[in-house]
């Protein structure tokens, strides 16, 4: 049987084991995700023909859509990761989700933004209190009240723990906040995408989407290695690891 | 002869619940202030919008309910941050008996003392607002379930920001997306009554919640509170 993989991840939960590993992934990472996201906005922009109700404005889609996929997969992340905290008191996962909340919020801003952006021109309304809206909206404010939380502690350790259980109630949250703005008011159009039922979206539009989302997902990768390496760093400040990284830097 | 009996469940129920009410009944002019508040605040409406009374008729259940929302999150801060400074908090998580349950005592008692007078002050901020009579056993409803609700998940977050010094805006951060279900489900049937409409519906889905919050919110208050002050 091929144990190695449960004694791989296992070792890679120690912090100088994950310091270097993040260190060799974040490059490739990071380019991956420069060249695809390229791709997928020149298929996007240039390549995909203009829709037959919306002209080229529905082109916005190609940032928006990936930034609120991501935007509920880091909530995701994050949870799992906070879970794994609190159950099982690992370390390297309580930084893992308080390096996520920043990266989330920040694809939530942008959804938020592009949203609005989009609507002004297709709703002519910045902003409407539909559900989707409104759940993304409160989504926000889940990930800076993870944010403030950690930063409120000064044991950097406690912050993350209390925050990683406040992210979890969020996780029970969102579903009931979804349901009860659906109930309270609905405009949003409906999911074009769907994981089992044929798409109603045209396939030239599909591919640059998917393309998009990977490249988001890369980036995600590659910014939480760097954020993660750096709170291993603070974290650790007094170990021998971080003392021999240190005064490797000074010598070369 | 020592005495090792232990006091029941109950009877340690029943003096934390007694503590806590008579430690807010000697500071009665702290329970007014919320009151006081919430009638400012009410009162503030009729002048930034104009007097007319079909205005403040439509707008008067949302007002009131978030009003009511309000000056219960100027309390919140306050649910246990005396017992942290005493250190009695830490004694009562050391107590043989469960947590859950004497936070739960503690909730309520928090509860009597802070939502109660908002709920019985109701009707007056209504009234100011012109809410039809026949409404307000669907407001006393609304708010007889919506406040324990946002005690019991207010005790969370209080729990969970005990270990930090300064709380008051961190908790209007964090308690904004717990509340928004709890907002959105009151004045649904409250609006739903002025439309002549059925109201049960909303009522009954805040009904549910309150009986899940009561289960669940005490063990999660327990839970957060040992990681917050765990040190």
């Amino acid at each position: 049987m091929a144990n190695w993989i449960p004694l791989w991840l296992h070792k890679l939960s120690s912090p100088p084991v994950f310091y270097r590993f993040a260190g060799t992934l974040r490059p490739w990472a990071i380019g991956l995700a420069l060249v695809l996201g390229l791709v997928a906005l020149y298929g996007g922009l240039v390549l995909a023909p203009p829709d037959y109700q919306q002209g080229d404005d529905y082109r916005i889609i190609f940032i928006h859509v990936p930034s609120a996929w991501m935007s509920l997969f880091i909530y995701g992340v994050m949870g799992v990761a906070a879970f794994i905290a609190l159950v099982w008191r690992i370390k390297l996962a309580e930084v893992v989700a308080m390096a996520s909340a920043p990266i989330g919020a920040a694809f939530t801003f942008i959804t938020l933004v592009t949203g609005s952006l989009w609507g002004v021109r297709m709703w002519g309304t910045w902003w409407s209190w539909d559900a989707r809206l409104t759940s993304e909206l409160v989504l926000l404010f889940l990930y800076l009240g993870v944010i403030a939380l950690y930063h409120s502690f000064e044991d950097r350790r406690q912050g993350a723990r209390t925050a990683a259980f406040l992210a979890l109630i969020g996780i029970v949250n969102v579903p009931i906040v979804h349901f009860s703005v659906n109930w309270w008011n609905t405009l949003h159009q409906g999911s074009t995408i769907k994981l089992l039922d044929p798409s109603t979206i045209a396939p030239a539009m599909v591919w640059p989407l998917l393309t998009m989302m990977i490249a988001t997902k890369l980036y995600y990768v590659a910014s939480l290695c760097g954020r993660v390496r750096a709170d291993l760093l603070a974290l650790e400040g007094g170990k021998d690891w971080v003392r021999q990284i240190a005064e490797d830097e000074v010598r070369g | 002869m020592l005495d090792t009996r232990r006091p029941g469940l109950a009877h340690a129920c029943i003096a934390v619940l007694r503590r806590d009410l008579t430690l807010a009944w000697r500071q009665r002019g702290d329970m007014v202030l919320p009151v006081l508040y919430a009638l400012i605040v009410t009162s503030l409406f009729p002048f930034a919008l104009g007097p007319e009374s079909a205005l403040l008729k439509r707008i008067a259940g949302g007002v009131v309910l978030v009003t009511v929302l309000l000056a219960m999150l100027l309390a919140l801060d306050a649910m246990f941050r005396s017992d942290i400074e005493d250190g009695s908090l830490e004694q009562l998580m050391l107590a043989p008996q469960p947590l859950a349950l004497m936070l739960g005592m503690k909730i309520l008692a928090h509860w009597l003392a802070t939502a109660l007078p908002l709920i019985v002050i109701a009707p007056v901020l209504a009234g100011m607002l012109h809410l039809p009579i026949a409404i307000t056993p669907v407001l006393l409803a609304a708010l007889l379930l919506a406040t324990p609700l946002l005690s019991l998940l207010g005790g969370i977050l209080v729990a969970l920001t005990a270990g930090t010094r300064r709380s008051g805006m961190l908790l209007a951060l964090m308690l904004l997306p717990l509340c928004v279900p709890v907002v959105i489900f009151a004045a649904g049937a409250l609006a739903a009554a002025q439309e002549g409409l059925p109201w049960i519906a909303p009522i009954a889905w805040l009904g549910a919640a309150f009986v899940l919050a009561v289960v669940l919110a005490p063990l999660a208050c327990a839970a957060a509170l040992r990681i917050a002050l765990d040190s």
